[in-house]
Protein backbone atom coordinates (compact mmCIF):
# COMPACT_ATOMS: atom_id res chain seq x y z
CA UNK A 1 0.00 0.00 0.00
CA UNK A 2 1.34 3.36 -0.87
CA UNK A 3 1.11 5.96 1.51
CA UNK A 4 2.57 9.89 1.33
CA UNK A 5 4.72 11.27 4.00
CA UNK A 6 4.91 15.48 4.77
CA UNK A 7 7.35 17.04 6.91
CA UNK A 8 6.53 19.93 8.72
CA UNK A 9 8.33 22.47 10.80
CA UNK A 10 8.56 25.72 11.37
CA UNK A 11 10.13 28.09 8.81
CA UNK A 12 11.15 30.57 10.42
CA UNK A 13 13.32 28.31 12.63
CA UNK A 14 15.15 26.25 10.09
CA UNK A 15 18.70 25.78 10.06
CA UNK A 16 20.34 23.88 7.45
CA UNK A 17 21.10 20.54 8.98
CA UNK A 18 24.57 18.49 9.89
CA UNK A 19 26.06 16.57 7.14
CA UNK A 20 25.65 13.40 9.70
CA UNK A 21 21.92 14.10 9.46
CA UNK A 22 21.97 13.61 5.40
CA UNK A 23 23.87 10.28 5.78
CA UNK A 24 22.05 8.57 8.66
CA UNK A 25 19.05 9.65 6.25
CA UNK A 26 20.19 7.95 3.51
CA UNK A 27 21.36 5.00 4.99
CA UNK A 28 17.87 4.74 6.52
CA UNK A 29 16.23 5.11 3.36
CA UNK A 30 18.07 1.98 1.95
CA UNK A 31 17.48 0.07 4.96
CA UNK A 32 14.00 0.43 4.81
CA UNK A 33 14.04 -0.33 1.60
CA UNK A 34 15.62 -4.01 1.95
CA UNK A 35 13.00 -4.16 4.39
CA UNK A 36 10.03 -3.37 1.71
CA UNK A 37 9.16 0.42 2.36
CA UNK A 38 10.35 1.74 -0.77
CA UNK A 39 10.81 5.64 -1.63
CA UNK A 40 8.79 6.25 -5.01
CA UNK A 41 9.00 9.53 -4.82
CA UNK A 42 10.24 12.56 -2.92
CA UNK A 43 10.20 16.28 -3.24
CA UNK A 44 11.84 18.96 -1.61
CA UNK A 45 10.00 22.19 -1.77
CA UNK A 46 11.01 25.69 -1.64
CA UNK A 47 10.56 28.12 0.77
CA UNK A 48 6.63 29.44 1.23
CA UNK A 49 7.90 32.83 0.04
CA UNK A 50 7.75 31.05 -3.57
CA UNK A 51 3.67 29.54 -2.85
CA UNK A 52 0.67 30.77 -2.81
CA UNK A 53 -2.72 29.81 -1.85
CA UNK A 54 -5.81 30.19 -3.61
CA UNK A 55 -8.71 29.95 -1.10
CA UNK A 56 -12.28 29.52 -1.83
CA UNK A 57 -14.95 30.94 0.41
CA UNK A 58 -18.28 32.31 0.64
CA UNK A 59 -18.21 32.31 -2.96
CA UNK A 60 -15.54 34.21 -3.15
CA UNK A 61 -12.02 33.82 -4.53
CA UNK A 62 -8.49 35.04 -2.87
CA UNK A 63 -5.08 34.18 -3.86
CA UNK A 64 -2.01 34.93 -1.00
CA UNK A 65 0.69 35.37 -2.04
CA UNK A 66 3.51 33.35 0.10
CA UNK A 67 5.05 34.07 2.50
CA UNK A 68 2.80 32.05 5.05
CA UNK A 69 4.22 34.21 7.75
CA UNK A 70 0.92 32.96 9.93
CA UNK A 71 1.48 29.37 9.73
CA UNK A 72 3.14 27.80 12.77
CA UNK A 73 4.58 24.89 10.24
CA UNK A 74 4.73 24.52 7.37
CA UNK A 75 5.65 21.48 4.50
CA UNK A 76 9.34 21.40 3.73
CA UNK A 77 8.71 18.33 1.70
CA UNK A 78 7.26 14.97 0.71
CA UNK A 79 8.08 11.51 0.00
CA UNK A 80 5.91 8.92 -1.18
CA UNK A 81 5.93 5.31 -0.20
CA UNK A 82 5.27 1.69 -1.09
CA UNK A 83 4.98 -0.25 2.16
CA UNK A 84 3.62 -3.15 3.38
CA UNK A 85 1.36 -1.95 6.24
CA UNK A 86 0.37 1.20 7.64
CA UNK A 87 2.28 -0.15 11.10
CA UNK A 88 5.31 -1.28 8.79
CA UNK A 89 5.22 2.74 7.30
CA UNK A 90 4.82 4.32 10.92
CA UNK A 91 7.73 2.21 11.86
CA UNK A 92 10.37 3.64 9.50
CA UNK A 93 8.47 7.08 9.92
CA UNK A 94 8.92 6.88 13.61
CA UNK A 95 12.75 6.18 12.86
CA UNK A 96 13.26 8.85 10.20
CA UNK A 97 12.08 11.14 13.18
CA UNK A 98 14.31 9.87 15.60
CA UNK A 99 17.17 10.69 13.25
CA UNK A 100 16.53 14.36 13.47
CA UNK A 101 16.32 13.84 17.33
CA UNK A 102 19.81 12.32 17.36
CA UNK A 103 21.64 14.49 14.83
CA UNK A 104 19.54 17.83 15.57
CA UNK A 105 18.80 18.50 18.79
CA UNK A 106 15.93 21.01 19.05
CA UNK A 107 14.55 20.41 16.09
CA UNK A 108 10.77 20.12 15.98
CA UNK A 109 8.65 18.81 13.88
CA UNK A 110 6.07 16.10 12.36
CA UNK A 111 5.29 14.03 9.75
CA UNK A 112 1.81 13.50 8.50
CA UNK A 113 1.22 10.20 7.10
CA UNK A 114 -1.18 9.87 5.00
CA UNK A 115 -2.50 6.60 2.76
CA UNK A 116 -3.09 6.83 -0.67
CA UNK A 117 -5.97 4.98 -2.24
CA UNK A 118 -6.09 1.72 -4.55
CA UNK A 119 -8.47 1.04 -6.85
CA UNK A 120 -12.00 1.27 -5.81
CA UNK A 121 -11.13 3.05 -2.13
CA UNK A 122 -12.59 6.25 -1.85
CA UNK A 123 -10.47 9.49 -1.08
CA UNK A 124 -10.89 11.91 1.56
CA UNK A 125 -14.60 13.14 2.37
CA UNK A 126 -15.62 11.34 -0.54
CA UNK A 127 -17.12 8.15 0.88
CA UNK A 128 -20.02 6.25 -1.10
CA UNK A 129 -22.85 7.26 1.42
CA UNK A 130 -21.95 10.54 0.45
CA UNK A 131 -21.52 10.49 -3.34
CA UNK A 132 -24.62 8.70 -3.55
CA UNK A 133 -26.53 11.07 -1.80
CA UNK A 134 -25.03 14.15 -4.15
CA UNK A 135 -26.27 12.42 -7.49
CA UNK B 1 9.23 24.59 -13.44
CA UNK B 2 7.42 22.36 -11.06
CA UNK B 3 4.81 22.85 -8.43
CA UNK B 4 2.95 20.96 -6.39
CA UNK B 5 -1.02 21.96 -5.62
CA UNK B 6 -2.27 20.67 -2.21
CA UNK B 7 -6.20 20.71 -1.74
CA UNK B 8 -7.36 21.38 1.85
CA UNK B 9 -10.66 21.11 2.97
CA UNK B 10 -12.69 20.36 6.55
CA UNK B 11 -13.33 16.44 6.18
CA UNK B 12 -16.53 15.92 7.97
CA UNK B 13 -18.45 17.92 5.91
CA UNK B 14 -16.61 17.52 2.42
CA UNK B 15 -19.13 17.39 -0.45
CA UNK B 16 -18.41 15.09 -3.12
CA UNK B 17 -18.26 16.25 -6.63
CA UNK B 18 -20.71 15.77 -9.36
CA UNK B 19 -20.51 14.15 -12.48
CA UNK B 20 -20.42 17.57 -13.99
CA UNK B 21 -17.91 18.60 -12.00
CA UNK B 22 -15.67 15.56 -12.87
CA UNK B 23 -16.35 16.54 -16.49
CA UNK B 24 -15.22 19.70 -16.23
CA UNK B 25 -11.94 19.18 -14.02
CA UNK B 26 -11.00 16.75 -16.85
CA UNK B 27 -11.08 19.23 -19.83
CA UNK B 28 -9.92 22.10 -17.28
CA UNK B 29 -6.76 19.48 -16.95
CA UNK B 30 -6.67 19.58 -21.01
CA UNK B 31 -6.73 22.91 -21.75
CA UNK B 32 -4.04 23.51 -19.11
CA UNK B 33 -1.70 20.53 -20.98
CA UNK B 34 -2.60 22.28 -24.09
CA UNK B 35 -1.32 25.64 -22.82
CA UNK B 36 1.62 24.03 -21.14
CA UNK B 37 0.59 23.27 -17.67
CA UNK B 38 1.48 19.96 -17.55
CA UNK B 39 -0.14 17.74 -14.75
CA UNK B 40 2.73 14.71 -14.23
CA UNK B 41 1.11 13.02 -11.26
CA UNK B 42 -1.88 13.74 -8.92
CA UNK B 43 -3.51 11.50 -6.08
CA UNK B 44 -6.36 11.88 -3.85
CA UNK B 45 -5.85 11.03 -0.32
CA UNK B 46 -7.47 8.47 1.80
CA UNK B 47 -9.83 9.85 5.11
CA UNK B 48 -7.55 11.05 7.80
CA UNK B 49 -8.66 8.00 9.77
CA UNK B 50 -6.34 5.74 7.78
CA UNK B 51 -3.43 8.40 8.50
CA UNK B 52 -1.17 9.39 11.47
CA UNK B 53 1.10 11.77 12.55
CA UNK B 54 4.71 11.39 14.06
CA UNK B 55 5.37 14.25 15.80
CA UNK B 56 9.18 15.42 17.48
CA UNK B 57 8.85 18.27 20.01
CA UNK B 58 10.69 18.43 23.45
CA UNK B 59 13.14 15.31 22.61
CA UNK B 60 10.49 13.09 22.03
CA UNK B 61 8.64 11.19 19.30
CA UNK B 62 4.91 10.74 19.71
CA UNK B 63 2.55 9.11 16.84
CA UNK B 64 -1.04 9.93 16.58
CA UNK B 65 -3.17 8.27 15.02
CA UNK B 66 -6.00 9.61 12.65
CA UNK B 67 -8.48 11.02 12.14
CA UNK B 68 -7.33 14.41 12.62
CA UNK B 69 -10.72 15.70 14.17
CA UNK B 70 -9.01 18.83 15.44
CA UNK B 71 -7.73 20.27 12.15
CA UNK B 72 -9.85 23.03 10.69
CA UNK B 73 -9.04 21.80 7.22
CA UNK B 74 -7.00 18.82 5.87
CA UNK B 75 -5.29 17.64 2.70
CA UNK B 76 -7.04 15.77 0.34
CA UNK B 77 -5.08 14.92 -2.39
CA UNK B 78 -2.29 16.56 -4.52
CA UNK B 79 -1.42 16.74 -7.85
CA UNK B 80 2.20 17.55 -9.36
CA UNK B 81 2.42 20.50 -12.47
CA UNK B 82 5.32 21.29 -14.91
CA UNK B 83 4.37 24.93 -15.96
CA UNK B 84 6.50 27.89 -17.71
CA UNK B 85 6.03 30.12 -14.86
CA UNK B 86 4.34 30.98 -11.75
CA UNK B 87 1.94 33.35 -13.58
CA UNK B 88 0.64 30.45 -15.10
CA UNK B 89 0.44 28.18 -12.36
CA UNK B 90 -1.88 30.74 -10.49
CA UNK B 91 -3.67 31.54 -13.82
CA UNK B 92 -4.96 27.67 -13.96
CA UNK B 93 -5.70 26.97 -9.92
CA UNK B 94 -7.41 30.27 -10.18
CA UNK B 95 -9.37 28.13 -12.92
CA UNK B 96 -9.41 25.04 -10.77
CA UNK B 97 -11.10 26.62 -7.66
CA UNK B 98 -13.38 28.88 -9.81
CA UNK B 99 -14.71 25.08 -11.24
CA UNK B 100 -15.63 24.33 -7.23
CA UNK B 101 -17.43 27.76 -7.34
CA UNK B 102 -19.47 26.53 -10.29
CA UNK B 103 -19.81 22.76 -10.10
CA UNK B 104 -20.07 22.23 -5.97
CA UNK B 105 -22.75 24.75 -3.96
CA UNK B 106 -20.88 25.59 -0.61
CA UNK B 107 -17.44 24.18 -1.25
CA UNK B 108 -14.82 26.03 1.17
CA UNK B 109 -11.25 25.47 0.40
CA UNK B 110 -7.53 25.97 -0.81
CA UNK B 111 -4.96 25.04 -2.74
CA UNK B 112 -1.78 25.58 -1.39
CA UNK B 113 1.11 25.70 -4.44
CA UNK B 114 4.50 25.34 -3.31
CA UNK B 115 7.46 25.13 -5.78
CA UNK B 116 9.63 22.06 -5.68
CA UNK B 117 12.78 22.55 -5.73
CA UNK B 118 15.28 21.57 -8.82
CA UNK B 119 18.87 20.91 -8.66
CA UNK B 120 20.89 23.29 -6.18
CA UNK B 121 17.81 25.56 -5.52
CA UNK B 122 17.62 26.20 -1.40
CA UNK B 123 15.08 24.25 -0.05
CA UNK B 124 12.29 24.92 3.14
CA UNK B 125 13.71 22.30 4.52
CA UNK B 126 17.33 21.33 4.14
CA UNK B 127 16.85 17.74 5.56
CA UNK B 128 15.10 16.61 2.90
CA UNK B 129 17.71 17.22 0.18
CA UNK B 130 19.30 13.68 0.51
CA UNK B 131 15.97 12.16 0.62
CA UNK B 132 15.77 13.85 -2.89
CA UNK B 133 19.26 12.86 -3.35
CA UNK B 134 18.57 9.13 -2.80
CA UNK B 135 16.27 8.30 -5.05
Amino acid sequence: MRFMSMVKSNEAKASPPPKALFDAINELVEEASKDGCVMVQAGGLMPTSSGMRVRLAGGKLIITDGPFTEAKEVIGGYAIFDAKSKAHMLKWTERFMNLHKVHMPGWEGECEVRQIPEMGQEPCGQNSESRAAAE
Amino acid sequence: MRFISMVKFPEANAVPPSKAFLEAMGQLTQDAAKAGCVMVGAEGLLATSAGARIRLANGRVTVIDGPFAEAKEVVGGYAIFEVNSKAEMIEWTRRFMDLHRTHIQGWEGEAEIRQIAGPGEKLCDQALESQVAAI
